[in-house]
């Protein structure tokens, strides 16, 4: 029986752990100010 | 003691195999993917091309034409079709883009702006208000750009800007390229009618006014591209393009007359820098859908193992039990 709770208490992290880290999500950040170019660039 | 001990590794063996499979299959597709707000620049250059010159109408040969291509996403755009999108788990990637070719000399020849929308994760487009080329308004079918991350071997459709139509994208083979392993893929847009650009670069000379004469544009191009698998970002490409006028009253008795030929190819540092990029972001790629995966399922077994091991030697026989030492046996009261 404790076996299976602690099994169960693994699985549990794991689905905590990613369902917040993907829910989270990456922040979208803001348009560069940079515009589109019409000149060469001496460099990348 | 070891009892409790096994069940800790129990927990986090069950923790370890459980997290690989849901970093693979659910956490990858959700959080790799295309920023909103990338912005990217590459310098490509034809060598010794021919180019018309409008103000004789005639074909000649120059030393160089340049063409600058930059993405940027629009953030703001972006947001605002995820809002409005059916399907509200999709993150959405907005980028404006112009291909701006200039002669030796600094001089314009053409801009294309274009808005291509897709799937931040799967390169799918996504058709929403403002999706264009040079302002006509258009329905991307396929990939344009970038391939999807885990780029399969396998042909893909591709959109053509410049004919804005879709064709299929050959694969033609795995190679090494500058140390990354790359897939080539290989299309051909054949003799097409094409659209005249809507910035020309004569003044008085517009697309309508061309029209006008009867004057057709037309183009055939073999599109090349070097993609790291991946993460699905062309590390290299190179285009063999023709563009001709035909027709009309425009080209003075004449066929046709060759509006632009050559051979273009990425610049040198534009490579260098592109495969670097592609290197570094790899392996975040990686990380989610091999490394972490892989490690923690061994890491798993390993300690799932460990967990038996520990359980079965405080279950030996002949070992004393854990608990004998704490709680004696109890005597007879005669004894």
């Amino acid at each position: 029986m404790r076996a299976l709770i602690a099994a169960a208490t693994g699985l549990a992290v794991a689905f905590a752990l990613v369902l917040t880290i993907t829910a989270i999500g990456a922040p979208s950040g803001e348009t560069s100010p940079k515009p589109l170019l019409t000149t060469v660039p001496k460099h990348p | 003691m070891r009892r409790k001990a096994s069940l800790v590794l129990l927990a986090v063996a069950v923790f370890c195999a459980a997290m690989s499979p849901l970093l693979r299959w659910y956490a990858f597709p959700r959080l790799v993917k295309i920023p909103p707000n990338q912005y990217q620049d590459a310098v490509l250059e034809a060598k010794n091309p021919t180019l018309i010159d409008y103000g004789t109408m005639k074909a000649k040969k120059v030393p160089k034409v340049t063409i600058v291509q930059t993405l940027k996403g629009n953030v703001e755009a972006s947001e605002r079709i995820e809002k409005n999108d059916g399907d509200s788990s999709r993150d959405v990637v907005v980028w404006d883009a112009l291909s701006y070719v200039q002669d030796a000399e600094g001089k314009m020849v053409s801009k294309i702006p274009e808005r291509y929308i897709f799937d931040a994760h799967s390169q799918e487009p996504v058709h929403a208000t403002g999706e264009m080329v040079d302002g006509d308004p258009v329905k991307r079918e396929g990939i344009e750009f970038k391939w999807p991350f885990l780029t399969e071997k396998r042909d893909y459709e591709y959109f053509d800007a410049q004919a804005r139509i879709t064709r299929p994208i050959h694969y033609k083979g795995t190679q090494d390229f500058r140390g990354v392993r790359v897939y080539y893929f290989e299309q051909t847009i054949p003799w097409t009618k094409v659209p005249f650009p809507k910035t020309m670069p004569v003044k008085g000379i517009t697309p309508e006014s061309l029209a006008k004469t009867g004057t057709t544009r037309w183009y055939t191009t073999v599109r090349k591209f070097w993609v790291d698998p991946t993460t699905g970002a062309p590390v290299y490409g190179e285009e063999i393009q023709r563009n001709e006028l035909r027709g009309g009253t425009l080209l003075g008795g004449r066929d046709k007359v060759t509006v632009f030929a050559g051979h273009v190819k990425m610049r040198e540092d534009y490579i260098k820098s592109t495969v670097d990029l592609v290197k570094s972001q790899r392996v975040l790629v990686l990380l989610m859908t091999s490394y972490l995966p892989w490690g923690l399922l061994g890491l798993g077994v390993l300690l799932l193992a460990l967990a038996l091991w520990l359980e079965a030697r405080s279950r030996r026989p002949g070992d004393p039990a854990p608990t004998a030492a704490a709680e004696p046996e109890p005597q007879p009261a005669n004894a």
